[in-house]
């Protein structure tokens, strides 16, 4: 968030909106879809996922050498009303670079909707 | 000179989350909102609306940046008005930042779309200030003039004003606009056209699929900010007053109206 100051001691209008909470499922369930993708176990990684979302999981596992990372680096967030994006770096040689969306199923389960591998581009605008 | 440069060589801080247009329309889509655009009725209405403004403002400024950048043999005093525009921007980009933060916000809690940025996509300048200061700064008018009005009814004068003031420079720009698209295009009414076409596909791309209208036409909504519950239009509506300000003919603005009504979301 940009720096406009310390609003404690500013004199003028105060805020009249709340910021919104990331709900504290939301990053438990990112932290096990990444660390199953990390250990190439697709089936963990499915079991999270939207169908919809099963061509872009693959390709994320393609992207990501089974066994070869163990630090995950969230970089990025927004939401879309009650779904969050996520922008993952994963350090390493190479890094990998992507971002995906958590949005709850009717279970109440998050689940991943859509995936954007982001390694080697300038930003998810590429075509 | 590469004059249409691609969308992803602005520069972004990155942690923010870009997206192109059709990801964030499936995105809304799958939550049973509206595929296009925030709508009054959603409890995000005033956060996203203003953060989709902010990332406009920067992406405004930097296409009047880049057209400054692209036509070195313009006129001096057309050189002269882009780098105005460029002041006029950011300085609107932080209006928009600090107006977020007033209502809970912060400027990269949306995703940030790419699709004001291909509307600047034109090789000629008469084109890229028709699409950008008629087209883009038009529904800008609109846009503002809306907010003015739904921040008079929550009685709240710091968006009121902060909005009133953008909007006087939107309608100089839109002037600005009128002005050179007339002026580049002299004796040559092939080009002037083609310009104006430019600015009737933005225009097409800005109807938000749901009937917009003028303010006294418009369907109410109620809407809730904190605890305050007020009524707002149901769409986007079309500020005559401020287009007429800014140098739009009545029949401009009756082609609009019929524009939008013959889009194929009617």
């Amino acid at each position: 968030m940009a720096d406009l100051g310390f609003r404690e001691n500013v004199m003028g209008p105060q805020p009249i909106g709340k910021f919104v909470e990331e709900p504290p499922e939301l990053r438990q369930t990112a932290d096990r879809l990444i660390e199953a993708l990390m250990r190439g176990d697709m089936e963990a990684a499915k079991a999270m996922t939207d169908p919809q979302a099963y061509e872009d999981l693959q390709a994320l596992a393609a992207a990501i050498a089974p066994e070869h990372y163990d630090t995950i680096e969230y970089i990025g967030r927004a939401r879309v009303a009650k779904h969050f994006f996520l922008k993952v770096l994963l350090p390493g040689t190479p890094p990998v670079k992507f971002q995906f969306r958590l949005g709850q199923n009717a279970a109440g389960e998050w689940t991943m909707r859509e995936a954007n591998d982001l390694t080697g581009r300038r930003s998810a605008w590429s075509r | 000179m590469e004059r249409m440069i691609a969308v992803d060589k602005l520069a972004r801080p990155e942690d923010h989350i870009l997206l192109r247009s059709d990801r964030l329309r499936n995105a809304r889509a799958e939550q049973g909102l509206t595929p296009n655009s925030p709508m009054p009725y959603e409890d995000d209405f005033l956060k996203s609306r203003m953060h989709g403004i902010c990332a406009g403002e920067f992406q405004a400024m930097e296409a009047a940046g880049r057209t400054l950048y692209d036509f070195p043999d313009a006129p001096w005093e057309f050189q002269l008005d882009m780098a105005r525009q460029v002041w006029d921007e950011s300085r609107h980009a932080e209006i928009y930042m600090k107006l977020l933060e007033y209502v809970g916000s912060y400027y990269g809690e949306f995703p940030e779309g790419e699709v004001l940025w291909s509307c600047t996509q034109a090789e000629d300048p008469a084109a890229r200030v028709a699409g950008i200061n008629r087209g883009l700064e038009g529904l800008a008018c609109d846009v503002f003039e809306q907010l003015i009005r739904l921040a008079q009814n929550m009685g709240d004068e710091v968006i009121e004003r902060a909005v009133d003031y953008v909007l006087a420079d939107e309608i100089t720009h839109v002037r600005m606009g009128s002005k050179w698209m007339r002026k580049l295009t002299e004796g040559d009414p092939e080009r002037l056209k083609r310009a104006q076409a430019f600015q009737d596909s933005i225009d097409d791309i800005f109807n938000f699929g749901n009937g917009r209208t003028f303010v006294e036409n418009a369907e109410h909504v109620k809407q809730r900010v904190g605890d305050k519950e007020f009524e707002i239009d149901r769409s986007i509506t079309i500020a005559r007053e401020a287009r007429l300000l800014a140098g739009f003919t009545e029949e401009e603005i009756d082609r609009l109206v019929k524009g939008f009504r013959k889009s194929a979301a009617y």
